[in-house]
C-alpha cells in the first residue's frame, strides 16, 4: 500500500450560508491518478480551489506530504507542491514555448541557461509527444489543443507533489488527449500523485486508478476504476438518473418554423449544425465544454466572424458575423458570462434593463424619461426584482438576480422573435434558477423561440421541448420525446469513440 | 432616489474618497476667499474668458473618452487646420465660413471615430497619424506662411456681450448641449454603455461602431469651435495656432473627474474641471506665483484626481 | 524555422524600416546631385543620438504594457538640472538629472503597481507636473550652459561618424539588449505587456517588474535631456510634444506593439535609427518638411490596420461570405 500523499478530510465550504461542499473526504496515494467526478454543482470546483488556495474551507483540512497545511493563496499552493492545470490558460501567447515553460519558475536562475534548458524543453515536449512542436515558436502560432498541451507540460515539469488537472481534455483532438494521459501516466510513475477532474467517464475509467463522486456537494464514493463501469458511474452521479416521461410540450406541428438554422460551422468548433426551431418552443442543446453547443448560438447571434451557413428568423435572412445586423432581426442573445459579455455592472438596474431597446423608448432619439422608467418597472415586476433596488448599480445584486436582470432584458420586448441563452443558470442559486426558468416558460408562451445551451441534467430535461445532444462539434441525437437523463449524460460524455 | 435618478448612471456615494475631495476644495475655497481682487467681477470675467477655448474642445473629448476612446492626441492640429479653413473662407460669409470649418472638423474625427469603432483600432496611434496626416496637410496647403483672411467678418466673433468674450456663452451652450446628448438621448446612453464594457455591448447588439462615430464627430465640431474662435482672436493662422490645446484639453476633462478607462463622467464635470483649473491658475497668479508653480499645481491636481477617482471605481466595484 | 522568425513583426519591422530608409539615404545623391559625405552620417548619428534614448524609455515601457507620456516631461528635466548643476562638473549635473528621473520613474511605477491604474493618466498628469517644475527652475526661458569644454566634449567626432553621446547611446540600447536578451527579465517583461493575469498566476513578480521599468524609463530619459543640453549649450523648459511622438514613432517601427508584449531594445535600435536617417535625408536632399510628416502618417496608419482587431474579423468575415458562395 503506497503511503498517501496527499489527504482531503472532511472538507467544508459554504457561500452565503449555502453549503457547496459538505465533509468531503478522500486520499491520494504517490503514483496514483484519482478521478474526481461529480455533475454541475457537486462542488467538484469549489474543492479544487480548496486544493489550489483560490478558497479557504470553513472546515476540515488538508494534508500534503504527511502534514496538514493551509493554503492561503496560489502561490502558497504552488510552494505547498500543488500545480493546477484548468480551462483559464495562463500560457502568454507573446512568448515562445520555451519561455512560458521557464516562465515564473521559482527554480530557474536568473540568467538565461539557453542550452540546458532547451535541452530540457525538448525532452518534456518529446514526452508528450509533441516532437513537432519548435521550442523557440511563438505560442501564438498554436492551436487552442496545443496551447494546453504546453500549460500541461508545464505543470508536469514543476516538480510538483500533487498536480490537478481540471476538465485538461475538453478541447482536445483524440490524438492531443492521447499524449496527455501518455504524460499523466508517466509523471505518475515519479511519484507524484494526480487528481484527474473530468465528465469524459471513459477517459477517467481509462485513466484513473480510482474514482472519487461527489454529488450535492458531499463525496459518494471512491471506487478503484478496475471496478466501475460508466453506468454505474452515472448512478453514482446522478443516484436516480432523473426521467422525463413525456415531453413538456406536444410537437404542435401548426406552429411555424420560426428560426431556421442550416449548415451553420465555425472552423474547428462547429460542424454543420442545422435546426428547424418553431416559435413557443424552447430547444435546449445539451453539451459540455467544447462541443460546439456554445458556438452555435454565438455564431448565430453574429460574434463568430468566420461562421458560414444561413440563418433565417421569421423567413428574414439573419447576417452572419454582424451581432448589430442580427439584433436588428430580432435575435436576443446572452453570453455564458454575464461579468464580462454582459452586464453592465457600473450601471444601474433599470440602465441595464433597458440597454437593449433604447430606440423604442425614445422619440426622435430623445429618451422619454417616463417611458424608461415604466419599462424598467414593468420589466422588473415581470422578473420578480424588487422595485427599489432599480437604481442600484447592478454589482450589488446577487447572482440570482443578476441573472434574472440580464434575462429580463430581452423580455416584454415586441422585437425580440429569438432568445438564445448559453447557460442561463450559472452560478445561480435553487430558487432563482425556478425563477428563471419560469420566466423562460413564459417567453416561449408568449411566442418566442427559445434556444439555449446548458450542461445541468435537470434543468435540460425540465425546460426542454427539445433536446439536441452535441458533441466535438456535431449534433448527436436529437429527442423530442421521452428521454433518460442517463441517456443523455452518456451522449454528453462519451468522449470520442 | 426619485424616479429621473433612477435611470442615471453612476449615482454619487458618500464615502471616505468624498470627504477626501471635499476637504482639499474647501482649503481652496480659503484660500480664494482670502486672495485679495479674488472676489471681482473682473476676476470672474478673466477666470471664465480663459477656460472657454480649451473647455469647448475638452467637452468634445469628454464624450470620446466616455465613449471608450481615451484620448485623441491630434486636437491642435485639428484645430490649426479648421482655422485656415475658416480664415481662407471669409469672403463666403460668416456663417458659410462657420460651417465649412464645423463640418471639416466634424468629419476629419469622424473617420478616425470609423476606424476606431468599427475596426477596434488603437486610438493614440491613430490619432499620431492623424496628427501627422492633418499637420503635414497643413504644412503643404499653407506653404509655411500665415493664412491671412480676406474680409474681417469674423470680427464678430470677438464680441464681448454684458463683459464676458463670446466663447464662454459658446462653451455654456455646448456644456449643456453635450449634458442633454449625454442623459437623454439614445446615442448619448450607448456610449455610457459603449465605454463601460464594449464587449458586453457588442454581444447585446448595440451599434458600437456608430456610437463611436458620433462621439467622435462631435468632438470634431468642438474642436472646429475652437479653432474658429482661435483664428478670429490672434487673426491669422499658423501651424503652431493649435498650441497646447490637446494636453490642456485632456487634462481638463481627466480634472473634472471622467474616467479615463470610459463609461463614466459627464460634461458638466469637464466644465467644473476647467473651471476649476482656471481657478487655481488664476489664484497662483494674484498671488504672484509664476507661470511654471501653475502648470507644477495643475499638474499635482491632475494627478490627485485621477488616483481618487481610480480607488472611488475599483472600491465601489468591491 | 526562418520563415517563422521571418514573420514575427518584431523582426520584420525594424529590419524592413533600417533597409530601406538606408536604402533611401545611399540613392539620395540621386536627388540632390551632391555625394554622400562622412558629416551626413554623422549628422544623423547625432539625430540618434538627440531621439534614441528618449525611445529607449518609451519603448521599454510599451513592451510592458504600459505609455509612459512623461519621459519627455523628464527628459527637459534632466536637461535642466544637468545644465543648472553641471556648470563645474558637467560629471555632476548629470548624476543629478539621473537621480530626478529615477525619482520621477519610481514614484510613477509605485502608483501604476500598486494601485493599478493605467499609466495614461498618470503619466499625463506627471508630464504637466513636470513641466511646471523646469518653467519654474527657469523662469520660461531657456537656461544657457556656460561649460563650453562639455559641451565640445560631447559632441567631438570619434572616427568621423560616432560621438560621445551617439556612443553612450548606442551603448545604453547594447545593455539593455544584453540584459533583456540573456536573463530572464526579457521575457517576463513582454510577459507582463501581453497578458498581465496570466503572468501573475505563472508567478511572475508583475509589481516589481513595473516599478523597475518605469524607474529605468525616467533615468534613459533624464540622460537623453542631459546630454542634449550639454550639446546645445542650453536647457528648453518646453520642448513639446514632438520628442515624445518622435519617439513612440521609433518604437512603433522598431515593431513596439502599443498593446504591449512585443519588441526589443534592438528593434527599437532600428527603430530609431530609421528615423535619425529619414530626417537626414530631408535635411540633404532639402525635401519640404512635411513630406516627413506625411511619411510618418502613412507608416503608422499600415501599423494601425495591421494591430486592429476589427481589422481581421472584417476580412474574416469577407472570407467566410466567399466561402458560401
Amino acid at each position: 500500500m503506497q503511503p498517501r500523499v496527499v489527504e482531503v478530510d472532511r472538507l467544508t465550504r459554504a457561500f452565503n450560508g449555502v453549503p457547496a461542499v459538505r465533509d468531503v473526504s478522500f486520499a491520494v496515494a504517490a503514483g496514483e491518478i484519482h478521478g474526481l467526478c461529480g455533475h454541475n454543482g457537486a462542488g467538484k470546483s469549489t474543492v479544487v480551489k480548496m486544493l489550489t488556495g483560490q478558497l479557504e474551507p470553513d472546515g476540515g483540512r488538508i494534508v500534503i506530504g504527511g502534514e496538514p497545511v493551509e493554503l492561503r493563496s496560489r502561490s502558497a499552493a504552488q510552494r505547498a507542491g500543488v500545480a493546477l492545470v484548468d480551462q483559464e490558460l495562463s500560457v502568454v501567447p507573446a512568448l515562445t514555448v520555451l519561455e512560458n515553460m521557464l516562465l515564473g519558475d521559482i527554480h530557474v536562475p536568473m540568467a538565461n541557461r539557453r542550452r540546458s534548458a532547451v535541452a530540457r524543453c525538448r525532452r518534456v515536449l518529446d514526452d508528450m509527444g509533441l516532437e513537432r512542436i519548435d521550442p523557440d515558436q511563438p505560442v501564438s502560432t498554436l492551436s487552442i489543443g496545443e496551447r494546453q498541451l504546453i500549460e500541461i507540460a508545464k505543470a508536469l515539469s514543476q516538480h510538483a507533489r500533487l498536480v490537478i488537472l481540471d476538465e485538461p481534455t475538453a478541447t482536445l483532438t483524440d490524438v492531443e488527449s492521447a499524449y496527455v494521459f501518455a504524460a499523466i501516466r508517466r509523471v505518475a510513475a515519479t511519484g507524484c500523485s494526480l487528481v484527474f477532474v473530468s465528465h469524459r467517464l471513459p477517459e477517467v475509467l481509462e485513466l484513473c486508478d480510482a474514482v472519487t463522486v461527489l454529488r450535492n456537494g458531499r463525496s459518494v464514493a471512491t471506487t478503484p476504476a478496475a471496478r466501475l463501469t460508466v453506468d454505474e458511474l452515472i448512478v453514482q452521479m446522478l443516484g436516480e438518473p432523473p426521467h422525463r416521461l413525456a415531453p413538456t410540450r406536444m410537437a404542435d406541428p401548426d406552429l411555424a418554423h420560426a428560426l431556421r438554422i442550416a449548415g451553420l460551422t465555425v472552423p474547428a468548433r462547429l460542424k454543420d449544425f442545422s435546426l428547424n426551431a418553431r416559435a413557443g418552443r424552447i430547444y435546449a442543446l445539451a453539451g459540455q465544454l467544447g462541443s460546439g453547443a456554445s458556438d452555435a448560438l454565438r455564431a448565430v447571434a453574429g460574434l463568430h466572424p468566420a461562421a458560414t451557413g444561413t440563418v433565417e428568423l421569421r423567413d428574414r435572412a439573419v447576417p452572419l458575423g454582424d451581432p448589430v445586423g442580427a439584433a436588428r432581426r430580432g435575435i436576443a442573445f446572452l453570453s455564458n458570462d454575464r461579468k464580462s459579455e454582459g452586464l453592465f455592472l457600473d450601471k444601474s438596474v433599470a440602465a441595464n434593463l433597458t440597454a437593449t431597446r433604447l430606440p423604442s423608448l425614445a422619440r426622435a432619439g430623445i429618451l422619454q424619461p417616463h417611458r424608461e422608467h415604466a419599462t424598467a418597472q414593468t420589466v422588473a415586476e415581470r422578473c420578480g426584482l424588487p422595485e427599489h433596488r432599480l437604481g442600484e448599480p447592478m454589482a450589488a445584486l446577487s447572482g440570482g438576480n443578476q441573472q434574472k436582470a440580464f434575462v429580463g432584458r430581452c423580455l416584454e420586448r415586441n422585437d425580440v422573435f429569438a432568445l438564445l441563452l448559453d447557460e442561463p443558470t450559472r452560478g445561480v442559486d435553487i430558487g432563482g434558477r425556478a425563477a428563471i426558468h419560469q420566466l423562460l416558460r413564459e417567453a416561449a408562451d408568449n411566442g418566442l423561440v427559445v434556444l439555449l445551451a446548458s450542461t445541468e441534467l435537470e434543468e435540460l430535461l425540465e425546460l426542454g421541448d427539445v433536446i439536441i445532444t452535441m458533441r466535438d462539434g456535431h449534433i448527436v441525437h436529437r429527442y423530442d420525446g421521452d428521454v433518460d437523463g442517463g441517456r443523455l449524460m452518456r451522449d454528453m460524455t462519451q468522449g470520442r469513440k | 432616489m426619485t424616479a429621473a435618478d433612477s435611470t442615471r448612471p453612476a449615482p454619487l456615494r458618500l464615502g471616505v474618497s468624498t470627504v477626501g475631495l471635499a476637504v482639499p476644495l474647501l482649503v481652496l475655497g480659503a484660500v480664494a476667499m482670502t486672495t485679495h481682487r479674488f472676489l471681482s467681477l473682473d476676476n470672474a470675467r478673466a477666470i471664465l474668458a480663459s477656460s472657454a477655448f480649451v473647455g469647448i474642445t475638452a467637452i468634445g473629448a469628454t464624450l470620446v473618452m466616455i465613449a471608450g476612446s481615451g484620448v485623441s492626441l491630434a486636437a491642435s492640429q485639428t484645430a490649426t487646420v479648421v482655422a485656415m479653413f475658416f480664415l481662407a473662407t471669409q469672403q463666403l460669409g460668416l456663417a458659410a465660413a462657420v460651417l465649412i470649418a464645423l463640418a471639416a472638423g466634424a468629419t476629419l474625427t469622424a473617420l478616425q471615430g470609423a476606424i476606431v469603432g468599427y475596426w477596434h483600432a488603437n486610438p493614440i496611434v491613430l490619432s499620431i497619424a492623424a496628427g501627422f496626416a492633418i499637420g503635414g496637410a497643413t504644412t503643404w496647403f499653407s506653404g509655411g506662411t500665415p493664412v491671412y483672411p480676406r474680409t474681417r467678418a469674423f470680427d464678430v466673433l470677438n464680441g464681448t456681450p454684458f463683459g464676458l468674450p463670446l466663447a464662454v456663452y459658446v462653451l455654456l451652450a455646448v456644456t449643456l448641449l453635450a449634458e442633454l446628448t449625454l442623459r437623454r438621448t439614445t446615442a448619448g446612453r450607448q456610449m455610457y454603455l459603449v465605454g463601460e464594457n464594449r464587449a458586453a455591448a457588442r454581444a447585446a447588439g448595440l451599434p458600437v461602431g456608430r456610437v463611436t462615430v458620433i462621439a467622435w464627430a462631435c468632438f470634431g465640431v468642438c474642436i472646429a469651435l475652437t479653432g474658429v474662435f482661435l483664428a478670429s482672436f490672434t487673426t491669422s493662422a499658423t501651424v503652431t495656432l493649435g498650441g497646447t490645446l490637446t494636453l490642456d484639453a485632456i487634462a481638463a476633462v481627466l480634472v473634472g473627474g471622467t474616467a479615463i478607462t470610459g463609461g463614466r463622467g459627464s460634461a458638466l464635470r469637464t466644465l467644473g474641471g476647467a473651471v476649476l483649473i482656471s481657478v487655481i491658475s488664476d489664484v497662483l497668479l494674484l498671488r504672484g506665483f509664476s507661470t511654471g508653480i501653475q502648470i507644477l499645481v495643475k499638474g499635482i491636481l491632475v494627478l490627485a484626481v485621477v488616483v481618487t477617482v481610480h480607488l472611488r471605481t475599483t472600491r465601489g466595484r468591491q | 524555422m526562418m520563415r517563422r522568425w521571418v514573420a514575427r513583426p518584431e523582426a520584420v519591422m525594424p529590419l524592413v524600416s533600417i533597409l530601406v530608409v538606408l536604402g533611401a539615404f545611399g540613392c539620395s545623391p540621386l536627388l540632390n546631385g551632391k555625394p554622400l559625405q562622412v558629416f551626413d552620417v554623422y549628422n544623423a548619428l547625432q539625430g540618434f543620438a538627440q531621439l534614441g534614448l528618449l525611445a529607449l524609455a518609451i519603448g521599454l515601457t510599451m513592451i510592458a504594457g504600459e505609455f509612459d507620456l512623461s519621459v519627455v516631461g523628464t527628459y527637459a528635466l534632466g536637461g535642466m538640472l544637468a545644465v543648472q548643476l553641471g556648470a563645474k562638473s558637467p560629471v555632476l549635473g548629470v548624476l543629478a538629472a539621473l537621480g530626478a528621473g529615477a525619482a520621477v520613474g519610481l514614484v510613477q511605477g509605485a502608483l501604476i503597481a500598486r494601485l493599478r491604474i493605467a499609466s495614461m493618466p498618470v503619466t499625463l498628469a506627471t508630464y504637466i507636473a513636470l513641466l511646471g517644475l523646469t518653467y519654474a527652475m527657469s523662469g520660461g526661458l531657456s537656461k544657457s550652459y556656460p561649460n563650453s569644454a562639455a559641451t565640445l566634449w560631447v559632441d567631438q567626432s570619434l572616427g568621423g561618424v560616432f560621438s560621445p553621446r551617439s556612443l553612450l547611446t548606442l551603448t545604453a540600447f547594447l545593455i539593455a539588449a544584453a540584459v533583456l536578451g540573456f536573463t530572464k527579465l526579457g521575457r517576463e517583461l513582454r510577459a507582463i505587456g501581453s497578458d498581465r493575469r496570466a503572468s501573475r498566476v505563472a508567478g511572475v513578480r508583475v509589481d516589481r517588474r513595473l516599478i523597475a521599468v518605469f524607474t529605468i524609463s525616467g533615468v534613459l530619459a533624464a540622460l537623453g535631456g542631459a546630454l542634449l543640453s550639454y550639446s546645445y549649450a542650453s536647457a528648453n523648459p518646453d520642448p513639446g510634444l514632438q520628442p515624445l511622438i518622435l519617439a513612440a514613432v521609433a518604437a512603433l517601427l522598431g515593431g513596439v506593439s502599443l498593446a504591449g508584449g512585443r519588441g526589443a531594445p534592438l528593434g527599437v535600435l532600428a527603430g530609431a535609427l530609421s528615423v535619425a536617417v529619414l530626417a537626414q535625408i530631408v535635411a540633404v536632399t532639402a525635401l519640404p518638411d512635411f513630406t516627413t510628416q506625411l511619411l510618418y502618417a502613412a507608416l503608422l496608419a499600415v501599423i494601425v490596420a495591421i494591430e486592429s482587431p476589427g481589422l481581421r474579423a472584417s476580412l474574416d468575415r469577407l472570407r467566410a461570405r466567399h466561402a458560401d458562395g
